[in-house]
């Protein structure tokens, strides 16, 4: 009895072990959100700079004290939702390429090839971005730089196809069968099946990755910071301006600011993931919405 | 326009697309493999990445040359980043090499150095030795800047090899090791993979049992599943925002090996955590109830039964974070910094391959070295895709059986 005992004891301590373990993801997202959120706010809370002009104000110079990201959230959204214009389109017929009209082995190849894209480090694609993209840009561009929002765009723009594509993928090929041969015993053809039958059965997955495309982009650092430009101040009203996407501001001043300075780039840190929070939140209920239907 | 046109057009449209796709990653892989292809070399791999000045101690011995003069001239050893060559090379017979003067482009300014382009293979200079005794390589592209004292500056080359043929018995020669390899951030980054993975893999796969085998549905686990979706939407720069507040700052790590690991650790849990409980979650429930009808403890169950079958899963997991790790650049640019040296402990900073790539492309603009770093990762990235598809292929295989 008392060895059962103990042995029970044992499998108890462990599982509470296995618990702890898995719970460690939970303590990391509180931890994360509140480190982020303690230093981010601070600077509001104790009033040593004003939230309304961090918010609104279109020029950062941490020399004369001005912090303004009003320009880079403009900045971040213009190049996110360019990149989603280009990127979204070619990511779904590629992926309905893949799962409707190749065949076994071509589609393996191109599924491959997805997969490596996805595995090509930010940073790299950033390099590429330096190399080709924005010297091309120069080419046509009536600025004197070829840094800008048209470079970060086609720059993101590449960066989610892997994204966009696996999922749309996924999804689309989750469509039953039943679907498509309804469509083709009702007269359609091919093309009319997958855009009017499996496209839209494949609707939420879609959106899903669609919305996931949106994180990364908004969320992308390294490869924009090699293409973007980095002003410090103005608003962008051309695809040849510059631009700061919030993500840039941390990663370029993180290293050597300090004081307000520093509380304030974690202050745009919490703008940014007050942006992811909401993407997540969207993802989880199109998921939601998937599985109730 | 009619149906058969219409479809004819969106199918071109379609192939268009995936034609796109394709060219573009085509287009990306061949740009960092032209570029950078000309600088790969085993050199590359196995330099540090700055330049190093020590004192080489020898012998000097006089060694006749033995090839001539003429296949001396056309040996041409000189590294690349050696723009113009000015004079030489002359045989010096005490310290069995030969020297040439030539102009060093990969600084703003341009330097006159002399550099060893031929080493007899009797030479002294192979069993060069540093102050603590410790034994130098020298290389046929190594920078001599004085020798006993007498520095070469402003001297010509015929000058510099009679100063170097006066001396005799034992030299004391400033040497110039030449940078611009990346054995450092090689090792960092297998570092980085190293410690990150100790501490991920067994929350992960620990967390991943208890989320397939023990846990009811409920709040808690939806908690545990809402939080690892969570980490996995969180863009890598709010990561190394916290690992700088939290591990840098709060913990006093400092920027560092340390910091950096810890805070990727974080990044690779939901990965690790997810294709761990896709694995566990394979393996068929018979499996378990037989060992449990044996009399087996469901502890006993998970370490002999289920995990076993869960291998190759797990094998993936880590792969996947291997490439995660490789990959990784915003969250340790901020934690573990851009320091091209091996970290000596773990609290000392150092920078991964992809850093490194980030800090040559963005501080001196040298997409060529970019490249070439750029090329070491896609490798990297090539081998871990391939072998992550042969392990999850043998998931396969065991779910068929």
């Amino acid at each position: 009895m008392q060895a059962i005992k103990r042995k029970k004891q044992k499998e108890t301590i462990i599982e509470s072990f296995f618990l702890i373990c898995a719970f460690v993801a939970v303590i990391s997202v509180l931890a994360i959100t509140v480190f982020v959120f303690y230093n981010g706010l601070k600077p509001f809370v104790s009033n040593s700079y004003p939230l309304w002009d961090f918010l609104t104000g279109v020029e950062w110079r941490p020399g004369s004290n001005m912090y303004g990201i009003f320009y880079m959230i403009v900045g971040s959204i213009f190049a996110t939702l360019g990149a989603i214009l280009i990127g979204v389109p070619v990511a779904i017929f590629t992926a309905v390429y893949i799962s409707e009209m190749a065949g076994s082995r071509i589609g393996k190849v191109i599924r491959f090839a997805v997969e490596l894209l996805a595995g090509i480090p930010s940073v790299l694609y950033g390099v590429f971005g330096l190399g080709i993209i924005v010297p091309y840009v120069l080419k046509i561009s009536p600025m004197a730089q070829g840094e800008s929002l048209l470079a970060t765009i086609l720059v993101l723009a590449i960066m989610i196809l892997p994204t966009v594509v696996s999922i749309s993928e996924t999804s689309i090929s989750a469509v039953p069968r039943e679907y498509r041969e309804g469509s083709y015993a009702l007269g359609a053809s091919k093309i009319q099946t997958i855009f009017k039958v499996v496209l839209p059965a494949a609707r939420s997955g879609i959106m899903t990755g669609v919305i996931l495309g949106i994180g990364r982009a908004i969320g992308e650092t390294m490869a924009v910071m090699l293409v973007c430009g980095n002003p410090i101040a103005g608003i962008p009203t051309s695809l040849f301006d510059q631009i700061r996407p919030l993500t840039t501001n941390i990663a370029l001043e993180m290293g050597y600011a300090s004081g307000v300075h520093q509380e304030l780039l974690y202050s745009t840190g919490v703008v940014l993931f007050i942006f992811i929070m909401i993407i997540n939140l969207a993802v989880n209920k199109l998921v939601k919405t998937k599985v109730g239907s | 326009m009619g149906r058969k046109a219409k479809d004819s057009l969106v199918k071109g449209i379609i192939y268009l697309a995936t034609g796109i796709t394709l060219s573009v990653l085509l287009f990306i892989v061949g740009f960092i493999f032209v570029k950078g292809i000309g600088l790969v070399n085993w050199d590359f791999l196995t330099r540090d990445f700055n330049e190093k000045v020590v004192y080489a101690f020898i012998e000097s011995n006089d060694v006749p040359l033995s090839i001539d003069e003429e296949s001396l001239n056309g040996k041409n050893p000189y590294d690349k980043r050696y723009e113009t060559h000015l004079e030489g090379p002359i045989y010096v017979e005490n310290i069995g090499a030969a020297i040439a003067k030539v102009a060093y482009k990969n600084h703003s300014t341009e330097r006159e150095q002399f550099v060893v382009t031929y080493i007899e293979k009797d030479s002294p200079l192979h069993n060069a030795k540093d102050s603590t005794g410790k034994d130098i390589k020298i290389g046929s592209d190594y920078i001599l800047q004085s020798i006993n004292g007498t520095d070469f500056d402003g001297l010509t080359l015929v000058e510099v090899a009679a100063t170097i043929a006066d001396e005799s018995g034992e030299l004391k020669i400033k040497i110039v090791q030449p940078g611009g390899g990346i054995k450092s951030n090689i090792i960092t980054t297998l570092y980085m993979v190293l410690l990150s993975l100790v501490v991920a893999l067994p929350l992960g796969i620990f967390g991943a049992i208890y989320l397939t085998e023990y846990a009811k549905p409920g709040k808690l686990v939806n908690a545990i599943r809402f939080a690892a979706e969570c980490l996995a939407g969180i863009p890598s720069i709010i990561f190394g925002l916290f690992g700088m507040a939290f591990f840098v700052v709060a913990l006093k790590f400092q920027i560092s090996l340390i910091s950096g690991s810890l805070t990727v650790a974080i990044i690779l849990l939901p990965v690790i955590i997810r294709s761990t409980e896709e694995a566990l979650k394979t393996v068929p429930m018979a499996f378990r109830e037989g060992s449990l009808a044996l009399g087996a403890t469901k502890l006993q169950t998970i370490f002999k039964v289920v995990l076993p079958c869960a291998v190759p899963g797990i094998a993936t997991a880590v792969l996947l974070s291997i490439g995660r790790v490789v990959g990784e650049s915003a969250a340790l640019l901020l934690t573990a910094g851009t320091v091209a040296q091996i970290p000596g402990t773990l609290f000392s900073p150092g920078s991964t391959l992809t850093v490194q790539a980030y800090y040559v492309a963005k501080e001196e603009g040298n997409i060529e070295l970019a490249c070439a770093i750029g090329i070491v990762i896609i490798v990297i990235v090539i081998v871990l895709n391939i072998l992550s598809r042969v392990t999850s292929d043998k998931l396969d295989v065991f779910n068929k059986k």
